[in-house]
């Protein structure tokens, strides 16, 4: 109690406050631009955490990361562009909120959401920091590669008028992200002899390229045809979610919260993975299913919930064992590093006090979070009253940009141009653009922990059996994929599932 | 009075470009923002970022560190190889310029590069899990010939270093048959130790360290030919029955080939003072490198000698392209 207390003084100091403040309101900045993520703001914050008090510098650099994972979910609901990839589930019935003038709801929404994954995954962390650990550490690459296909499977079932225009989607997803050098042989894989190739494409580029280019595209096409826009922009009313609202939701959010967590606790997943299965988890426990994509407040709920407990999760194994989950807690790893906190379990029997400033920082953030983005709610949706055409204009400035500052590489600009020219005649010709999201965030995990395991057991396929947590789910996919093609062969009309509006980046006519 | 005025300002333009002209041949390098390209994220980032950091404190002007990472090093590479040689594109290099030019990545190699200066090393460690009953390599090697088992170790990706800094210890004791390398990115290594998926792993040490301390992993030995400040009770390899192992990762900066030799000296002039500052030695501790700071010269003969080595350990494993 004593720690606590001496803690908290450090923890809440002035100083300590103001940067965990600063921090979330880079993030929610960063988070919120498409094309500027919380990784960007993180690397950008680091080198001004070197100079600061330890309580401080980690108060910056949390508040920047979780401000960030909120702040993603802005411009997916405002415009359908997932400032994050973290967001982009949040894009299918957030966006769609939005044309239905609940803008503003759907963002409080949100926000309110976030904030209870957060600090449910905090909870976790707190009370059970080993026994997550001990059972994170028995996902080896098999039963995460088992986990994953689960994964793939259940959000397959997602959002799909034709099984065929989903897995060509899918595919398309798998192989753009086979571009670059292959991290375990060290081969190169389509980089056609070129330095600039090897590279790859980043995550974040595609993501870029998928939702904001088609959706300039459309808005240029519109102006220029002359269509009446039926884009809701003249609502810009703050209508903010009231307690009865989210009390409906809560065993969702609680759900979601804790399949976040423990899918961040999983080192080789993360914080879009977590939102797809949420969003997935939804649909299905729903009674109404049919309702999602087309504005449904839970398909906003549990990914928002989902993504942020992610962010407790992912502090599990980075603090217990020293492992960075994703690329935004290896560049928290640093900042420990450098303030001489040295993450694994040491940490916890040689720097308690820092860990609960930790903990206190987490909680402080996500308030400042809340209180951030529900004062900010009313600016934001301000944006719905600038035209479509102009604010297209803005979206490709800052897309480019943000595509440059990923790596500082015009490749990275070039490719944004090709990939998402390409998705917009893809959504032209009806072809899905969520299965390719899953094919990019899922397609390098797979192969790699496929691989590995592979590695591990000599080539010998019975690793993927033998263990229980993964014939368990494999198994399960399985069945589902099994109940999936049943179904579709049955009744290809019938199924009120199909019906679901998959494509968030085409207006409707 | 336009006449007038139009004169004095061609005047005052050609003046300018006169004494501008003039200026160039006199001025003191650095005159704008030197940028420094830094190839890795992770600790490599971390460090250049503090380096770049340190280093515009001793100079009139600021040194921007730019991540341009991707490829192995070789995307960053590549551009510096690209810039004017004035100085004002630096690399945070490493030995990745040997393995990503013998591995087929780049098309130029080392001499590429005008070296400025050497400033840190770093050392993989050998890690096994402490209930292996291991405690020397020698031990590892007994056990896994006597078994017959194949020893599972964990290290990054093929033809990475800490993967060749692998195959060169397991041939060292014999082991190069009885070895499957697993590669592992993000430092999950511990983990797959500590749960038993692996029998070693060889990382950087700041992996390891805390679970060292906590009796989990043992740290068997660390692969230079000194041991390292940050863990002096750990033995090296060579002390621990791998004879012969003495492989660091130098880490330091290098303009394109070409750069004025007293540009060169201004920007290891500024390095040196940046590598010695506290801050610099204080961070080494806690993020867990070595500072060692060679000026351009020696850091020249030490790029070549490590670039030999390189090539012929990447030769003997079947890795070298070029």
């Amino acid at each position: 109690m004593d720690l606590l207390l001496s803690a908290a003084q450090v923890a809440l100091s002035p100083a300590a406050l103001l940067a965990v403040v600063l921090g979330c309101l880079l993030g929610v900045v960063f988070g919120a631009i498409p094309g500027l993520t919380f990784t960007v703001a993180m690397a950008l914050v680091v080198p001004m955490s070197f100079s600061l008090d330890t309580a401080p510098a980690i108060g910056l650099l949390l508040g920047t990361y979780i401000g960030g994972m909120t702040g993603g979910s802005v411009s997916a609901i405002l415009l359908g562009i997932p400032g994050t990839p973290s967001a982009a589930a949040t894009v299918l019935d957030g966006y769609a909120l939005t044309r239905r003038g609940k803008a503003s709801l759907a963002l409080g929404t949100a926000v309110v959401a976030s904030a209870f994954g957060g600090l449910v995954s905090l909870v976790v962390m707190v009370v059970s920091v080993d026994l997550v650990a001990r059972i994170a550490m028995q996902f080896g690459p098999a039963e995460t590669f088992g986990l994953l296909i689960f994964g793939l499977s259940t959000i397959c079932g997602l959002s799909q008028k034709s099984l065929t225009k989903g897995l060509i989607a899918g595919v398309l997803g798998l192989l753009i992200m086979t571009i670059g050098i292959d991290e375990m042989e060290g081969v190169q894989r389509l980089t056609f002899g070129t330095i600039v190739m090897q590279q790859g494409i980043s995550l974040l580029v595609a993501m870029i390229a998928l939702f904001a280019v088609p959706h300039v595209i459309d808005a240029f096409v519109q102006y220029y045809s002359n269509k009446k826009q039926l884009n809701a922009s003249a609502d810009v009313r703050a209508e903010l979610p009231s307690l009865k609202d989210l009390g409906r939701d809560f065993w969702l959010m609680l759900r979601c919260a804790i399949l976040g967590t423990g899918i961040g606790a999983i080192p080789g997943t993360g914080g879009p993975i977590a939102a797809f299965l949420a969003y997935a988890h939804a649909q299905k426990s729903s009674k109404t299913p049919e309702k999602f994509g087309k504005g449904e407040m839970a398909g906003v709920v549990a990914p928002e919930t989902a993504n942020n407990a992610v962010t407790g999760g992912a502090m599990i194994p980075l603090l217990s064992l020293g492992i960075p989950g994703d690329p935004a807690t290896a560049i928290l790893l640093s900042g420990l590093l450098i303030h001489g906190l040295i993450p694994g379990p040491m940490l916890f029997i040689q720097n308690p006090g820092e860990i609960y400033q930790i903990y206190l920082a987490i909680i402080v953030a996500y308030i400042a979070v809340v209180f951030i983005q529900l004062l900010g709610i009313r600016f934001f949706v301000q944006l719905l009253r600038v035209p479509a055409h102009l604010l297209a204009v803005g979206i490709v400035i800052m897309c480019g940009y943000g595509a440059f500052a990923i790596r500082n590489s015009v490749f990275d600009v070039v490719s944004v141009a090709i990939l998402g020219a390409l998705s917009y005649g893809l959504a032209r010709v009806g072809i899905p653009l969520t299965p390719i999201i899953l094919g990019l965030v899922l397609g390098p995990s797979i192969e790699r922990e496929f691989r590995t395991a592979m590695i591990l057991s000599d080539n010998n396929l019975d690793i993927f059996y033998t263990s229980i947590p993964a014939a368990f789910f494999i198994g399960l996919s399985i069945l589902i994929v099994g109940l999936q093609v049943v179904r579709s062969m049955r009744g290809p009309f019938k199924s009120s599932m199909t019906e679901t509006e998959s494509d968030a980046s085409v207006q409707p006519k | 009075m336009v006449k007038v005025l139009k004169k004095t300002l061609y005047g005052a333009i050609i003046a300018s470009m006169t004494f501008g002209i003039g200026s160039v041949a006199k001025a003191e390098f650095p005159e704008k923002p030197v940028e420094m390209t830094v190839l890795f994220g992770g600790t490599a980032q971390t460090i250049g970022q503090l380096l770049a950091d340190l280093m515009s404190k001793n100079m009139d002007e600021t040194v921007v560190p730019v991540s341009r990472n991707g490829g192995g090093g070789s995307v960053g590479y590549q551009y510096v190889h690209g810039t004017e040689p004035d100085g004002y594109n630096i690399v945070w290099n490493s030995n990745s310029i040997s393995t990503g030019y013998h591995g087929g990545k780049m098309d130029f190699d080392y001499t590429a590069f005008a070296p400025i200066a050497k400033i840190s090393n770093e050392v993989p460690a050998l890690a096994v899990r402490a209930d292996s009953g291991w405690e020397t390599v020698a031990d590892m090697a007994k056990a896994v010939k006597e078994s017959g088992e194949k020893l599972k170790v964990g290290a990054s990706g093929k033809g990475s270093f800490t993967h060749l800094t692998t195959e060169a210890v397991l041939a060292s004791v014999g082991l190069s048959d009885m070895a499957i390398h697993v590669p592992y990115d993000r430092g999950r290594a511990p983990v797959e130790l500590l749960a038993g998926r692996l029998d070693a792993a060889i990382q950087w040490p700041g992996q390891f360290i805390s679970h060292h301390e906590a009796g989990t992993l043992r740290i068997l030995c660390v692969t230079s030919a000194k041991r390292i400040s940050q863990l002096p009770d750990v033995p090296t390899c060579a002390e621990s029955g791998a004879e012969g192992i003495d492989i660091v990762m130098w880490r330091g900066l290098a303009a394109p080939a070409g750069t004025p030799e007293d540009v060169v000296m201004k920007l290891q002039d500024t390095a040196k003072a940046a590598a010695e500052s506290d801050e610099f030695q204080k961070a080494a501790k806690t993020i867990g490198f070595e500072v060692d700071f060679l000026d351009h010269a020696a850091f020249a003969d030490l790029i070549a000698r490590d670039d030999e080595k390189i090539s012929a350990l990447m030769g003997e494993l079947g890795l070298k392209q070029q």
